[in-house]
């Protein structure tokens, strides 16, 4: 908190009004910044010098800032969610960062991904890829008792860091191929690990891949920038049990 | 007075009779809808946190055509995806002596005797189911070797009846109602507006009827028809502007449905959680909690010493005051998270806090470490320990951390019956955005039990009744009636003039100012003098906003201030009834503390003669005084006791 | 799932998680082709006489000679084909680049980020192989009273200019990078993964690949110091 150790940071920041619109960095000086700040806060101290200058505050997305909701969504001198491993932009402070840094900021770009304004993105294509079939399909009222169902604990365990994923993209923004796989691998997975899900395990990897193409997302090159992103440590293993799950599903699928 | 003659002792419509068998008579005695009939009702969801895409689901899986609303991104965003702890459920998995009245009794009381009874039991029967669907849903709980679901105990609960998956218990729960969500989604039977902000609850002939919504992308307002609404908008604690919230969390659509003849019950009884990380400067944007399930091994101290600022390692053991081991010997670092959060003030009231701005508490892992090993230590609480070490850079295996309460949850909400249903027909209320079920303090792991309960297990019902009583879907009401352009042409107007006022002080000013008043106020110790100063307060800084309010951008496209001005006026008006309720309420009870109603030795003292009711407030006008309904509460089955955890 | 999915006819053939399994498949058996070739080639080290009489059995045998070069045309084809649409379409996944982008530095390396350089290399590397080698000067010479190509003569003959030697090497250490990332790869596309095994697997592709890279390689080099000896 102690003055000396604010920062003045130069920052270099995409703006862009509509999706239409064509966008460009601007450049800004950011003075007064402390360590203890967030990423975030940060962002929040710029646009309150800008909503007084009477300019139009940078657009992003955030909400439960403790890194859980997904919906922080910042490439940060291109690195998503910036430099530090498994955390959020969020969660990231500025004591990462030094006096004079000039920190870059653009949005996740994908061609499924389309920027709204600023580095808002339209992520919604990730809601269209659950709808695909990333569920039990199980109605209220349909269960038996919790423990009819046993589990073993490492099953359990390898579906909970599966489900662990924030849906927030970071997979598919460092992705050099803007691929979707970690994503979509990892609900596939985690039903997949679990009885319950592995009834319709088959038809769900079909139609979530399937869906995951139809929207435009790249092919995966086994490269693992995804899950060096990843602010929650998802593992490309998840890829991997998808990519079996799916060929044995698309050898004996009964469908057309 | 005339005022006190429009006072109404309101119906909270609970069946008669024994309360283990109430809801399962009424479920049978209640109306069904026919199935062919249930698509002909459009059934409007405003949020889809637990209790919204619960109810979403379910109500789309009986036939019903649903139309879901949320303001982020995506319907997975929902602040119950933060909730850390646990779910609670009375399955005595343990074997330890649990069992549904157990946990009724457990939540009655530790709701200091301000919750309606009935709900509340409805509450621990239907617990268990909710364990049975999460689970088939493929939520992964934690497990025990032999592969049975594994219980902890929590919030200070003497039976481990808690189910949770790691620390992100509702993120799963969310996830799991969410993917609920998306299959009835892509069977065409829930139609989900995300970016969606509902601005105005439309009331046609005394029946809610549809909404009036703000595309936050566009900007565009849009008329939505229904048959009956269901706000699941959660809490209002941001009217704090710092909190453990969500940053979009806000209040507006509980509050435009108490301006349409829903009452706003006990606005007063706010949640303030002991273990957060405490506020590190001017421009910090919101609190961050850490579950509290770190009380189970974390010893909570402050030093003896006034004004002690030695490193927390240097303070000798005899130097160091373990107060709530010494204060309530059974429950000691356990007790519930009100009384924990007040003797957390109390130490730094007395000077006694910790760390820079000494406003903090410690609580120390040293001791468990020595106990059961860091491993063990870091097993349990690892990604608790990294998240506090991320946000403060301190090492809590070596410092103890440092924690400070923060406001959480809020008890108080829209007044609903036993079906769910506000004080405006048709219109319903479920999880954090209702007051029903815990009373003046909600236990740990209950909140997003409450969610589930009421989306997956009461509504499908009680609205199947409504619905087939009132039979709104007769009237043919579209969005062509004229109550749909004028509460269209509210909510514009509203805007445009949001936009128009030109001033000087941003959003943010009003709302951390706001802030400031409400916690040095309605915080952890109300007073009388407290309160009266801070309802002139908050009305002058409501004059002030509409004069003097800054809104950068135009109507048109992502404009994020005016998307926070609209909800900071709500705010406002909403701390305002705040205040004015914890003023009335002349006595102390669980989250709500008067400090003028306090027993010898600081604790909560009830008024079980004057106050054993629920107050629900009534709009009467931007300009008038808001009307203290009430309800009248009767424990017939839990009986009035003080709450002691000594 | 969606109601459609019952109506629709799908090809999951086409989708990419198949298409990376088709690339994984066809450069796994590619990788076994490369060791079979490399087996044979040290015959060069052994003597001319069993080097030739080597390349005189494979093509004696036409049926079989010629099966075997039809499939690896295919083999290579299908590979060459999948790669350039896979690269295409990854590239309009992501129309407005990053004003910069940079590794985590936890993901990938210079092999999994240079696969199509890499694989460019190889494809001209073939083409200049064949002219080279298999359409290459012609040569005879007599073992045991049986006429036969003299292959080797060819052989040393290119090898022994600098130029050919280099090319040779260099587009070798670029076949040893593309498979030090594209043997554990395959695996993984095709789904095999362990937590134990996998690492040991990537293992095996390094070994595998400095095996075939410097194999080749150190032919080229051999055959330029018999070159600048002779």
């Amino acid at each position: 908190m102690s003055d000396s150790n604010n920062m003045t940071l130069n920052l270099k920041i995409w703006r862009q009004s509509t999706t239409k619109d064509k966008g460009q960095i601007v450049d800004y000086i950011l003075e007064g910044v402390s360590p203890d700040m967030s990423f975030l806060e940060m962002i929040d101290m710029l646009n309150e010098q800008l909503v007084a200058k009477n300019d139009d505050p940078i657009a992003f997305d955030h909400d439960c800032r403790e890194g859980i909701c997904g919906m922080c969504s910042m490439m940060i001198n291109g690195q998503a969610h910036g430099p530090e491993k498994a955390t959020t932009t969020c969660q990231l402070h500025m004591r990462s960062f030094k006096d004079g840094d000039t920190i870059v900021i653009e949005p996740w770009r994908a061609r499924a991904f389309p920027v709204l304004k600023d580095l808002m993105v339209d992520r919604s294509a990730f809601d269209r890829i659950i709808e695909a079939g990333g569920f039990v399909n199980v109605n209220t009222g349909n269960a038996g008792d919790a423990n009819e169902i046993l589990i073993p604990k490492e099953a359990a365990d390898l579906a909970m860091d599966a489900a662990a994923c924030i849906g927030c993209g970071a997979c598919v923004a460092s992705c050099k191929n803007a691929s979707a796989m970690l994503f979509v691998s990892a609900k596939i997975s985690q039903l997949a690990l679990l009885p319950q899900g592995e009834v319709e395990a088959d038809q769900r990897a079909l139609s979530m891949v399937e869906k995951m193409d139809e929207l435009g997302f790249g092919n995966c090159t086994n490269e693992a920038e995804c899950e060096a992103s990843c602010p929650k440590d998802i593992s490309i293993s998840n890829i991997a049990r998808m990519n079996r799950g799916f060929l044995k599903a698309a050898i004996t699928s009964k469908t057309k | 007075m005339s005022t006190e003659q429009q006072v109404k002792k309101l119906d909270g419509k609970v069946p008669k009779g024994d309360i283990k068998t109430l809801w399962e008579n009424y479920k049978f005695d209640m109306k069904l809808v026919n199935p062919s009939n249930k698509r002909k009702f459009k059934v409007i969801v405003v949020g889809t946190g637990l209790a919204g895409a619960s109810a979403s689901a379910t109500l789309a899986e009986l036939g019903y055509e649903v139309e879901a609303f949320c303001i982020s991104d995506s319907p997975r965003r929902a602040h119950s995806i933060a909730a850390q702890g646990g779910i609670n459920a009375a399955k005595n998995y343990p074997n330890d002596g649990d069992s549904v009245w157990r946990l009724f009794y457990d939540t009655v009381k530790g709701g200091d005797f301000r919750a309606r009874e009935a709900n509340v039991y409805r509450l621990a029967q239907v617990s268990n189911n909710i364990i049975d669907q999460c689970a088939a849903q493929g939520v992964p709980f934690a497990r025990e070797y032999g592969g049975t679901l594994s219980n902890r105990s929590f919030g200070g609960a003497q039976v481990s009846r808690t189910f949770y998956a790691r620390g992100q218990t509702g993120q799963q729960l969310l996830l799991g109602a969410y993917s609920a969500l998306m299959k009835e989604s892509s069977k065409g039977k829930v139609k989900i507006h995300t970016r969606s902000e509902m601005v105005e609850l439309v009331m046609v002939n005394g029946k809610a009827r549809g909404i009036i919504t703000r595309n936050i992308v566009t900007g565009e307002f849009a008329k939505h028809s229904a048959d009956a609404v269901l706000l699941c908008t959660g809490g209002y604690g941001n009217v704090f502007f710092l909190s453990t919230n969500a940053m979009n969390s806000n209040g507006s659509a509980a509050w435009k449905a108490y301006k349409k003849g829903a009452y706003f019950a006990n606005p007063c009884y706010t949640q303030i959680h002991p273990t957060c990380i405490p506020v590190h400067g001017e421009n910090q944007s919101k609190l961050t909690l850490m579950s509290e399930s770190l009380r189970n091994d974390g010893r909570v101290w402050a030093p003896k010493k006034q004004g002690d600022k030695r490193p927390a390692n240097e303070i000798p053991e005899d130097e160091r005051d373990y107060y709530l081991e010494r204060v309530y010997p059974s429950f000691g670092n356990l007790a519930p998270r009100d009384v924990s959060s007040r003797q957390a003030k109390y130490r730094v009231d007395e000077g006694k806090g910790v760390g820079k701005t000494g406003v903090a508490v410690y609580l120390d892992f040293r001791d468990a470490i020595k106990r059961d090993g860091y491993e063990v230590i870091k097993d349990r609480y690892g990604n608790l320990f990294d998240m506090y070490q991320r946000i403060t850079d301190e090492n809590p295996y070596e410092v103890p951390m440092r924690i400070y309460p923060a406001v959480h949850y809020t008890m108080g909400g829209l007044w609903v019956d036993y079906n769910l249903m506000t004080g405006a027909k048709g219109c319903f209320a479920l999880g954090e955005a209702n007051f029903s079920d815990h009373g003046a303090n909600r236990l740990g792991a209950s909140a997003l039990m409450q969610g589930l309960a009421d989306g997956y297990f009461v509504i499908p019902y009680t609205l199947g009744n409504y619905l087939a009583s009132e039979k709104p879907n007769e009237e043919k009401v579209t969005v062509d009636n004229p109550e749909f352009e004028q509460a269209m042409k509210e909510a514009k107007g509203r805007f445009s003039k949001l936009l128009s006022i030109n001033g000087k002080r941003s959003v943010d000013s009003f709302h951390k100012a706001l802030g400031h008043i409400m916690w040095e106020n309605v915080g952890m110790g109300r007073t009388e003098k407290g309160l009266t100063s801070a309802i002139k307060e908050i009305q002058a800084l409501r004059k002030e906003f509409w004069k003097d309010v800054k809104v950068t951008g135009s109507d048109s496209g992502i404009n994020v201030e005016l998307e926070k001005a609209n909800r900071v006026a709500d705010f406002i008006e909403l701390g305002e009834l705040m205040a004015r309720d914890a003023l009335a309420r002349h006595e102390s009870c669980g989250g709500h503390f008067r400090e003028e109603m306090q027993t010898a030795d600081g604790e909560a003292k009830r008024d079980d003669e004057k106050f054993c009711h629920v107050a629900a407030w009534e709009w009467t006008g931007d300009d008038g005084e808001p009307i203290r309904n009430i309800e009248e509460l009767s424990f017939e089955n839990v009986h009035l006791a003080t709450r002691s955890y000594k | 799932m969606s109601s459609s999915t019952q109506s629709i006819s799908h090809n999951y053939f086409l989708s990419s998680v198949v298409k990376k399994q088709i690339m994984a498949v066809t450069g796994l058996l590619l990788c076994g082709f490369l060791l079979g070739h490399l087996a044979g080639n040290t015959l060069i080290i052994i003597s001319p006489d069993a080097f030739n009489q080597y390349g005189h059995a494979l093509v004696s045998n036409k049926p079989l000679l010629y099966t075997a070069e039809a499939g690896l045309i295919v083999l290579f084809l299908v590979h060459l084909t999948m790669a350039a649409k896979l690269t295409v379409e990854n590239n309009t996944a992501r129309p407005e680049k990053y004003y910069i982008k940079q590794k985590t530095g936890r993901g990938s390396t210079f092999a999994s980020s240079t696969m199509p350089y890499t694989g460019m290399i190889i494809l001209i590397f073939l083409v200049t192989h064949l002219i080279n080698f298999k359409y290459g000067t012609v040569y005879m010479t007599t073992i045991n009273g049986v006429e036969m190509r003299d292959l080797y003569k060819t052989v040393m003959e290119f090898f022994a200019q600098p130029i050919g030697a280099a090319w040779y090497a260099f587009a070798m250490v670029a076949m040893a990078i593309h498979v030090s990332h594209g043997f554990w790869s395959a695996f993984h596309s095709i789904g095999i993964f362990h937590n134990r095994y996998t690492p040991l697997l990537r293992k095996a592709g390094i070994a595998y690949a400095i095996l075939v890279g410097a194999g080749f390689a150190s032919l080229a080099l051999y055959g330029y110091i018999q070159g600048v000896q002779a």
